[in-house]
């Protein structure tokens, strides 16, 4: 069952508490909020997207227009010390069917620099933290960092992101400066938060499945930085088993490995990332049914911005998802399964504009052209072969952050 | 040729009229330094480095994105566009790894919290800087 997500009582009112929370933390003023000089602080988000596709569902019923994408964030944090500091944040995040806005704990950790010497540093975190996966996953949530409305599916998918988004346990990091060069390493293990999403979209829904992990996710980042961040480089990783029951097969297990690439090269005004995954896919039990399924899904993006002024990016981004990495359009995949190609590839051409009207309000508009379907939630859409292979997403983002 | 030379005297000029309002690094004089390197100081003013080397917490005071000083600070101590740095204290924030740099909104408004606060670290123009805070070279 999952740990996330809860009646439909409990998101209505979920969404107005913290709507109601962030509007009058918001309007006390900066100094009454940043108390004990600036070590207990507040900040929050709040977003609201339209989407518009011309065929499929994507976050919400998007043919006929979907407001069902909305984002409220309220986080605090309290540094005891300049070396100890604990933070939480709640998160309530409607997306179409696959999360319906009920109120989450995000993350609420401990924060503890064992060793400190100028930028060197090596510490633990303990309690729940989200996971430090590629460049985009611990803050994947938030519009403001985010690098357009939706993360890049091929990396950092919606239909399973609780699998990697955060982990109850603890994690080392480490911190070493060298002239211009900068090493950082997270090590992290703990219990991954399993909901429906996942259980969904590894296991036919038909056959109503139910996971719980088996063991630890184990796994980690190393990320190097040059000249303050002008390149970037790091290679994530996470390993997890998931146990699972089913109303019609005999039990069987999974195994997930998930390995991300990524560089990115940022000048003043532009910046050219590339992240590359590799998902390996193991079933095992379940009679021996599920054995076809095994395979290594692989996908990659490359995105390119550019600020035109100091407020205006532009950027365009190129996806590509497969769900067999030897079997790029999804063919022999599709003959295997019995089911059209386009259920086992993604291929997205998107252009975009972010504004940054303020420091804290931000507007983005997209277009994307999408040739595939591998992405798309069973949550919220027909049996995978009554989905279309060609379809187009308009997108509109608002968001305000303090 | 005529615009080449053009382009580059009103480019000169930019760079004079730039650095004659230009931003210096100021600390709260109990911080017993003479200058800090710029990777150090991008560590701090990206919110990952906490503590001086004698434990005292940083504080670190900027101003708005939008402003020149900050602008300045930025682009020619740290070597970031505002966006950027902004985005580094999203990431930090919102994912309970660090806080956000203290907001003052003038000059007189940062010149009184380097001067009043412990470990304080923040910027100045040339007219604003007195005997009262501390001036840092960058290394």
């Amino acid at each position: 069952m999952s740990v996330y997500g809860s009646s439909p009582l409990n998101k209505c009112w979920a969404m107005r508490l913290l709507a109601l929370l962030l509007l009058s933390v918001n309007g006390l003023s900066a100094s009454q909020l940043d108390q004990l000089d600036g070590a207990l602080q507040v900040h929050g988000f709040l977003t609201q997207a339209y989407v518009k596709t011309t065929e499929n569902s994507f976050f919400g019923d998007s043919q006929d227009g979907s407001w069902d994408f909305r984002e409220l964030g309220i986080n605090s944090s309290y540094r005891f010390t300049p070396s100890t500091m604990a933070s939480v944040q709640l998160l309530s995040r409607r997306a179409g069917e696959m999360y319906d806005g009920s109120l989450d704990l995000d993350y609420a950790q401990l924060d503890s620099t064992i060793y400190t010497a100028d930028a060197n540093r090596v510490g633990i975190i303990v309690g729940r933290y989200k996971n430090p996966f590629g460049l985009y996953n611990d803050t994947r949530d938030v519009a403001a960092t985010r690098p357009g409305i939706f993360m890049p599916q091929a990396i950092y998918w919606d239909r399973v992101r609780n699998m990697v988004l955060s982990n109850d346990g603890a994690q080392l990091f480490g911190d070493m400066q060298v002239d211009e060069h900068r090493f950082s390493i997270r090590l992290i293990g703990g219990k991954t938060p399993i909901d429906e999403n996942v259980e969904k979209s590894y296991l036919n829904p038909l056959v109503d499945p139910e996971m719980e992990q088996d063991g630890l996710t184990l796994g980690g980042r190393l990320l190097y930085e040059w000249d303050g961040g002008r390149f970037n480089l790091a290679y994530s990783s996470a390993q997890l088993t998931l146990d699972a029951e089913t109303s019609m097969l005999p039990d069987g297990e999974i195994e997930i490995d998930y390995r991300v690439l990524s560089a990115q090269y940022n000048s003043g005004s532009w910046s050219l990332t590339l992240e590359y995954m590799q998902e390996p896919l193991n079933y095992s039990g379940f009679g021996g049914v599920m054995d076809a399924g095994d395979t290594t899904l692989d996908g990659y993006y490359l995105q390119g911005t550019y600020r035109l002024w100091d407020d205006l990016e532009l950027f365009a981004r190129y996806e590509e998802s497969h769900y067999d990495k030897e079997d790029k359009r999804g063919k022999k995949t599709a003959q295997r399964l019995g089911l059209e190609a386009h259920n086992f590839y993604s291929r997205v051409s998107t252009l975009g504009l972010l504004w940054e009207v303020t420091e804290g309000l931000i507007v983005r508009s997209e277009f994307s052209q999408v040739d595939g379907t591998i992405f798309l939630s069973n949550l919220e859409n027909p049996p995978p072969n009554e989905r279309s292979r060609n379809w187009n997403l308009f997108s509109l983002l608002v968001s305000y952050s303090f | 040729m005529t615009t080449n030379y053009r382009a580059f005297a009103v480019g000169l000029l930019l760079c004079l009229s730039s650095s004659a309002n230009s931003v210096d690094l100021v600390i709260n004089r109990d911080i017993d330094y003479e200058s800090l390197s710029r990777n150090t100081l991008r560590s701090i003013f990206s919110m990952r480095m906490t503590q001086w080397p004698n434990g005292k917490p940083i504080r670190v005071f900027v101003m708005g994105d939008k402003t020149s000083q900050h602008a300045d600070f930025s682009k020619h101590v740290l070597g970031v566009f505002p966006h950027q740095l902004r985005r580094a204290w999203n990431r930090q924030i919102y994912s309970g790894m660090g806080q956000a740099p203290m907001k003052v909104n003038t000059e007189s408004e940062m010149l009184e919290q380097i001067e009043n606060t412990p470990g304080a670290i923040g910027y100045l123009t040339e007219d604003y800087i007195n005997e009262r805070v501390r001036k840092l070279s960058v290394e």
